[in-house]
């Protein structure tokens, strides 16, 4: 069969173009808007989460690390080598207590001294000192760098000398940032950093010295989440005694924020699309439309439906290619002047780099959608009858409802398969865009099921309307009456435009929801009350004097928090011998060096996961276990555990699985009892409280002159970092979000102007009847009120839903946002009629005669 | 009597509207001999353009059946109907329906494209200068009066030379002089391309020209009556 050649389509579908640029410009702009959002969203989130990575690789110094009691055995050395050899970086930790003096004193201390390669070390970050000076540059094998604690004890200076073991070393500078402080050991004495080959000229590394291991990798450049984990899986493997974690678990808060910002950042970029994707759907709508008459008249010189669907599918390439292009350029722009706009509120600059893949994925998800969208009005081409020439004529059915409803379907079911199709592609572009299957399943399958709900509440209201205005009619203002009639007039996309809208707006407010309930969390996480110095070894007397100290210094903010260790091992658990049991990734040697903690409240920071905490004054023997710790003894609730604390058993059971958020001095405990079983074994205390960062020296002097083997660890700057970043992330999600829903409102409004051009008739008759522009402006606004109002409840109630479902999976608390869906609700409605006006105002200036003659 | 162009049989046409079902043509039967003119007059709301629309195959009808050449067109799937349209019958509306964004010369060779995919230029243009447009070719129909348009309608109507034309008021939205001018021209086309003309028209001028005129009232025939030969 003949057909029209692409050539004549491509013709007769860039005139129709170029005949009504206004109109097409609002498509394109609508396909713009979403794919800006979604390239700017992603590219910028993407460079935003890389420079945040760095910075949370900087907690550890690396990518991977190792932790070891022993020296590697040759085979495990192997296994590094080869590694090394990949490409990955290896750098070692050594870590122990020593005794050092000052040159010409005999007064010991005990110090805890690290031992790094200053050449490779650290990774990531950088260790600060006073005066500044880069580490490499000052650190020799003759010379040190230590905390000002040590000077303070030994009262000492820069510059002066320290004997540690048999070697002689110079004091090159203070530390005042160590980036990996919060993932090393938090052993008694301040901290002394040497030089592997210093440590061994010192003599201090020999057969049964305790000292600790640590292996820093570092992974080769832009390796992703799941290289990450692969390389990691491999050094588990290869080191089974060895405790090995990645960067993302060093700080709880860190990588809570991290997760969270990456969710909710692919939750906006996937609503972007679909908003584009909705505006380009009214907007095509409404195009074919007004192209009725065209087709009719194709279709009655023998065009089959197929061959006029060419000309409106190279034009929807063209409108979706056009538009990905202009929203890709935009999306650029936002990525590169975002950072520019938000240089005072945070201070992570991402270097401006094209990301191709954003630019690529925005460009295909752009033209996808857009013809996923166009589907359905593509295929309403073929029920385009050529009589239309003649007759207009509306045929009508009165049925039943649920008859009708059957009818639709089944002289709809291409539509119904383009339905599918369209569910389909979303799931998987959502799945690409989130790198999940699942999430773009469950997307595709929400968006569906919202979808249903909102067209069948859209035929209640409009069936509920009908009967309403059967009976009441005549009674109504003629104003009211004709605008609600409106809305279920032949012809009219009510269904469609509220299906449209509804959705729109759970998207909107879903966003809006998420993003408050995410900046709450990271809030709190991110409080200036955590503490930020840790106090080590308080004898049992010494604890109200250390609390005194604490609360009388200046420089304190919060309340000081103290919690009492017992040194204990594990023997047995559930029957099983310590030399017999499971581990996982979880050196056996460890088994011997338990701290337990006790607590008749559950600690501030902590959740219980599983299980029930114990009511206060219980004498029952159980524990709370951290969950990264049950995983690597292999333990469940009921599970029991033997701990030995002084040679006398203690048989708990595992009440409760608990989660810390790495802010808190409890946060570092693993195992917490209830207090009555613990009593009567020797106790040391720990501590932590939360000092001005500037006034952590003068602390540290009060509490040497009063008790000087309390040691003062001062995470101070490390925390401040974590604090940052969980504020900075908090920021651009605050910010990106505001661009999402100010873009999903754009596309909203452009969906309800784009029904303007089926209105110039009425308001033409209605002129010429003689009504005013006022009047016609009254029918319209109640129109849009009712649809506004009715699209923004059924979407904030699917949003609040969503919302709930959401934050429960992110275990974070749900508040039902009642003042949030009013907002939204009648924001809905101002919008729909402040649209409705906009977007009429040029149709209610028309000359009625312009119109009719082109009748 | 040559052998029937177009045979309808028992043709009825109701459209729904809520409760109510209007039936606009209550059984319809006529045939059309190849080469006649006829004139399809009545009221406004007799079923005129209803019958027209059936005639061309643009609607399908609620009973009954049309027969263009002896191939029945009534409930051929959408597709073949078009091919028929395109290949068989020729059109002319009264608000010349042109597609507004091609120019004439590419309205008048849209059925080619449409149809035949082959190179109808020389026709087109042959067609064009025969109703005194040849200098207008390229020009959009916003560019052109309503006589001009409606000529280039009767160009694109004749352009695949259709055994069948069908005419609905093609003078009705025209003045007098210009609707003569168009009436002449498309009454010379019909008589060199040997071809049927059916024409819907109110005017009982333009029905005199007719070979056979047939009255509609309340959608049903009262009427048929053929020029008496001189």
């Amino acid at each position: 069969m003949p057909s029209l050649s692409w050539t004549s389509a491509r013709r007769i579908a860039w005139r129709e173009m170029r005949s009504s640029k206004g109109k097409f410009a609002f498509v394109i702009l609508s396909v713009a808007v979403g794919v800006a959002a979604l390239t700017g969203v992603r590219g910028f989130s993407g460079a935003f989460r890389t420079e945040l990575l760095v910075r949370a690789r900087s907690i550890m110094a690396a990518d991977l690390a190792a932790r070891m009691f022993a020296q590697p055995t040759p085979k495990e050395q192997e296994g590094l080598e080869a590694m090394e050899r990949e490409g990955l970086h290896l750098t070692t930790v050594t870590e122990m207590v020593a005794m050092a003096s000052a040159e010409h004193s005999l007064d010991p201390l005990l110090v805890s001294l690290k031992a790094i390669d200053p050449a490779v070390y650290p990774f990531y970050g950088a260790v600060d000192l006073a005066p500044k000076a880069v580490l490499r540059d000052v650190l020799h094998d003759n010379t040190i760098v230590v905390a000002e604690d040590l000077l303070i004890r030994l009262n000492l200076k820069v510059g002066n000398r320290v004997k540690i073991g048999d070697g002689l070393f110079t004091i090159a500078g203070v530390v005042t940032n160590e980036p990996d402080r919060l993932s090393g050991s938090f052993a008694a004495g301040p901290r002394v950093i040497v030089t592997r080959k210093g440590l061994e000229d010192a003599g201090l590394i020999a057969e049964g010295n305790r000292s600790n291991e640590r292996f820093l990798f570092e992974l080769p450049a832009r390796s992703s989440d799941q290289q990450v984990a692969a390389w990691k899986e491999r050094l588990v493997a290869l080191l089974p005694e060895a405790q090995v974690t990645d960067y993302r678990e060093t700080n709880p808060a860190l990588t809570q924020g991290l997760d969270r910002a990456t969710g909710i950042l692919s939750l906006m970029s996937l609503v972007a699309l679909v908003l584009g994707a909705i505006g380009v759907a009214m907007a095509m709508r409404a195009h074919l439309q007004q192209r009725m008459d065209t087709i009719a008249i194709m279709k009655s010189l023998g065009a089959g439906s197929s061959q006029i669907m060419r000309i409106y599918l190279l034009q929807t390439i063209l409108l979706g290619t056009l538009g990905g292009l202009l929203g890709v350029t935009m999306g650029t722009a936002v990525q590169r002047f975002l950072p520019v706009l938000l240089r005072r509120l945070i201070n992570v600059q991402p270097p401006f780099t094209l990301d191709w893949r954003a630019v690529g994925t925005g460009l295909t998800a752009g033209l996808l959608t857009t013809l996923l969208f166009t589907l359905p009005p593509l295929l309403d081409i073929r029920k385009v009858r050529p009589i239309l020439i003649l007759r207009r004529a509306v045929e009508q059915t009165d049925e039943p409802i649920h008859k009708a409803f059957w009818a639709r379907l089944r002289s709809n079911w291409a539509q119904l398969l383009a339905t599918i199709v369209i569910l389909l592609g979303l799931s998987l572009i959502a799945a690409t865009l989130s790198d999940s299957a699942q999430t773009g399943r469950t997307f595709a399958a929400g968006l569906g099921g919202v979808l249903i709900a909102l067209l069948a509440a859209a035929a209640i209201l409009l069936t509920v309307l009908r009967r309403f205005l059967r009976g009441a009619g005549l009674a109504l203002p003629s104003a009211i009456r004709h605008g609600l009639a409106n809305l279920y007039r032949p012809g009219n996309p009510s269904a469609a435009l509220l299906a449209a809208v509804g959705l729109g707006v759970m998207q909107i407010t879903t966003v809006f929801l998420m993003q408050q309930a995410v900046v709450r969390e990271l809030r709190i996480v991110s409080s200036p009350k955590i503490p930020n110095i840790f106090l080590v070894d308080i004898a049992n007397s010494e604890v109200e004097g250390v609390r005194k100290v604490l609360t009388s210094q200046p420089g304190v903010v919060a309340e000081p928090e103290l919690i009492p260790v017992i040194s204990s091992r594990i023997t047995n658990v559930n029957g099983v011998g310590a030399k017999d049991l499971r581990l996982t990734n979880f050196p056996r040697r460890m088994l011997q060096s338990i701290q337990l903690t006790w607590s008749d409240e559950l600690p501030p920071g902590t959740t219980v996961l599983q299980g029930e905490w114990w009511k206060p004054g219980t004498t029952v023997a159980q524990v709370a276990i951290g969950q990264r710790m049950s995983q690597r003894l292999g333990v469940t609730l009921g599970s029991h555990i033997v701990f030995s604390a002084q040679d006398k058993p203690i048989d708990a059971v595992v009440a409760a699985i608990i989660k810390s958020d790495g802010q808190h001095a409890y946060s570092r405990a693993e195992f917490i009892l209830p207090k009555a079983p613990l009593q009567g074994f020797p106790v040391v205390w720990y501590g932590g409280a939360h000092v001005d960062p500037k006034k952590v020296g003068q602390l540290e002097r009060a509490m040497f002159a009063a008790y000087p083997t309390v040691t003062v660890i001062d995470v101070a700057q490390a925390l401040e970092t974590i604090r940052q970043v969980v504020l900075q992330i908090t920021v651009v999600i605050q910010f990106l979000s505001a661009f999402s829903i100010f873009a999903g409102m754009v596309i909203l409004a452009s969906s309800i102007a784009g029904t303007r051009y089926r209105r110039i008739r009425e308001v033409v008759v209605l002129k010429t009847l003689g009504a005013t522009r006022s009047r016609i402006a009254t029918v319209f606004s109640i129109e849009f009120a009712v649809l506004g109002l009715v699209a923004g409840f059924t979407g904030v109630i699917f949003a609040t839903v969503v919302a709930r479902f959401l934050q429960r999976q992110m275990s974070i608390e749900f508040h039902l946002p009642w003042i949030t869906d009013l907002a939204m609700m009648a924001g809905t409605a101002v919008m729909a009629v402040a649209t409705g006006w906009i977007a009429s105002h040029r149709v209610l200036g028309q000359k009625p005669l312009e119109v009719l003659r082109e009748e | 009597m040559n052998e029937a162009m177009i045979e309808v049989s028992n043709l009825t046409r109701s459209i729904r509207n809520g409760r109510r079902t209007v039936e606009i043509l209550k059984g319809i039967d006529f045939n059309v001999a190849h080469g006649e003119f006829v004139a399809i007059m009545g009221s406004s709301g007799s079923g005129k353009s209803t019958l027209l629309g059936l005639l061309a195959g643009l609607d399908t009808p609620t009973t009954g059946d049309v027969k263009i050449a002896g191939e029945s067109i009534s409930y051929l799937p959408e597709d073949r109907l078009a091919q028929v349209r395109g290949k068989k019958i020729g059109f002319v509306f009264q608000s010349y329906q042109l597609i507004p964004t091609l120019t004439a010369l590419e309205n008048v060779l849209l059925p080619y494209e449409l149809n035949l995919g082959s190179d109808g230029l020389a026709r087109a243009k042959e067609l064009l200068s025969s109703v005194g447009l040849g200098a207008r070719m390229d020009h959009y129909p916003v560019q052109l009066s309503g006589g001009e348009q409606q000529r280039v309608a009767i160009a694109r109507a004749f352009v695949l030379r259709p055994p069948v034309v069908l005419a609905d008021e093609p003078t009705g939205n025209l003045d007098s002089a210009n609707g003569t001018h168009v009436l002449d021209l498309l009454l010379e086309m019909n008589r060199t391309s040997n071809t049927t003309l059916v024409m819907v028209t109110h005017d009982p001028n333009i029905a005199a020209l007719a070979g056979r005129r047939i009255l509609l009232k309340d959608g049903l025939i009262v009427a048929d009556e053929r020029k008496a030969v001189e």
